[in-house]
């Protein structure tokens, strides 16, 4: 990563409460171009909330976010939990409506092509509802790639995959950042994240305790692993609070 | 918008059930009653109350499970996150659905027409489509709204019948409300079921008596659109009323 990076979201100080407790607490993140950045931390830690705040699903109550452009939805894809599938569609015409969506027109062999890219060509005709779980997911990523957008959010990708689904998603997230996509991804698989993130965030409590590259946070902590890191400063926080 | 059109058209065009509720069942309901029936007076009642019924299945029933249904799985969620602006979107498929039950009412209308021989010019058939597609739209935007209030799909079926049977019961869709008492005839009136009703019958008699009640219908369908909007939820776990603010880029 070279200074010159173009920025593509720089979030300052993002914060919200749902009623008295404070799910994002002053929390200051910022995305370059062609990076790859996996955000962690337990359950309810405020990652989702985080990542709706930056998409513009939820306003925060404190903070500002900028975008690279002010047109960024054309450029910026998602892939959400659920995977939101139109009933009845085929895996091809889900692709197809979704590029419509994107004010995009999908032709057949491009169609095909992403969906081979994606390890669905198999699947192209079938009812997207009638895919099995890891079809599923890397469905969604096609989704959020149609209109080749410049950065892409994943929200836990490989949760409930087996590990050949597991490693055909990474596979896909790898392409998508050979491409020179970036990819802001969620998960709980620290192997998954110390292999393919440039850059860490790691969320407890709705604030950031621990950011940078997982080469560095190891070296900084002293540990071997994320794994260990990751154990040693959620179960701190727990003891602090 | 095309391919939106298109890929509105083959996901409620694959939807069995619905398409059973809306086909199938009136037409079997109107072979069916009108056969044992066999008075050209009760055909052509029967004939109306069953444009009708299959236009409330089809716009409330039909659009509240699609709309559930996509809201469930996120669809709408990820929509916010393109640039195709919802409400386009939302209209789009309300579009779809008033042209296809445009469509399946047309077949019922055959249908009839062929079984008892029933006779209708060009005025009727034309006025008769002014009626369904107001209808359609009206029933149509009320499923919205009723796909607003449930939060699962044992809910829309409850809510659904909680207006349906004052409608179709206050309503002479199918038999005359001479004797009935007056508060099932006023509970009747407050629901646009029963001005369709009318509207279909009068499209045999001219334009005269046919345009207020399209034109009470029509307010009904500004009603409901308002009140459709008003409640939309984007989110599954949304509360009714509140809306999730979008943040300015």
């Amino acid at each position: 990563m070279t200074h010159q990076a173009k920025m593509l979201v720089q979030a300052n100080r993002l914060s919200k409460m749902y009623g008295s407790r404070t799910v994002v607490n002053h929390v200051d993140i910022q995305v370059k171009a062609s990076e790859i950045v996996a955000i962690i931390g337990p359950n309810g830690a405020g990652k989702s909330t985080l990542i709706d705040m930056i998409l513009g699903l939820r306003r925060p109550d404190e903070g500002q976010i900028e975008f690279w452009r002010k047109d960024y939805l054309s450029y910026v894809g998602v892939q959400l939990q659920a995977t939101p599938f139109f009933p009845g569609l085929s895996a091809y015409e889900n692709l197809r409506l979704f590029a419509a969506l994107y004010k995009k027109k999908l032709d057949r062999q491009r169609g095909l092509e992403l969906l081979r890219l994606c390890g669905l060509e198999d699947a192209a005709n079938t009812e997207a509802s009638k895919l099995s779980g890891g079809q599923q997911k890397r469905l969604a990523i096609a989704i959020a790639t149609v209109h080749e957008p410049e950065l892409v959010f994943l929200d836990e990708p490989t949760a409930a995959l087996d590990p050949r689904a597991r490693r055909e998603i990474h596979e896909v997230i790898d392409r998508l950042a050979s491409s020179g996509k970036s990819v802001v991804f969620t998960s709980h698989d620290m192997e998954e994240v110390h292999k393919l993130a440039d850059k860490v965030i790691m969320i407890d409590k709705g604030r950031i305790i621990a950011e940078g590259t997982p080469v560095q946070l190891c070296e900084q902590y002293g540990v071997d692993h994320l794994e260990e890191l990751y154990l040693n400063l959620t179960a701190k926080e727990a003891v602090i609070r | 918008m095309k391919t939106i059109f298109r890929s509105m058209l083959i996901t409620s065009l694959r939807d069995p059930i619905t398409l059973f509720y809306s086909i199938l069942f009136p037409i079997g309901l109107l072979i069916g009653l009108g056969l044992y029936f066999d008075s050209p007076d009760y055909q052509f009642r029967l004939l109306t109350g069953v444009l009708a019924l299959s236009t409330l299945f089809w716009g409330v029933s039909g659009i509240a499970f699609q709309v559930h249904q996509q809201r469930n799985r996120g669809v709408y969620k990820l929509l916010r996150l393109t640039p195709f602006p919802a409400i386009s979107f939302i209209l789009t498929m309300t579009l779809v659905r008033t042209l296809l039950g445009l469509m399946i009412n047309a077949i019922v209308f055959v249908t009839g027409v062929l079984v008892f021989d029933i006779e209708a010019e060009l005025t009727t058939i034309l006025l008769l489509l002014l009626n369904l597609a107001a209808g359609t739209l009206c029933m149509t935007a009320f499923g919205f709204f009723i796909s607003n209030l449930a939060r699962n799909e044992g809910q829309i079926n409850m809510i659904s019948n909680l207006f349906y049977i004052p409608m179709v019961f206050g309503t002479d869709m199918f038999y005359s409300l001479q004797g009935a008492p007056h508060w099932l005839k006023t509970a009747g009136q407050c629901f646009p079921l029963g001005y369709l009703v009318k509207g279909l019958r009068a499209s045999f008699t001219g334009w005269a008596k046919t345009l207020p009640n399209i034109a009470i219908v029509a307010a009904y369908i500004v009603l409901f659109l308002l009140i459709a909007l008003f409640t939309f939820r984007w989110e599954a776990e949304q509360k009714l009323l509140s809306s999730p603010k979008r943040r300015t880029a």
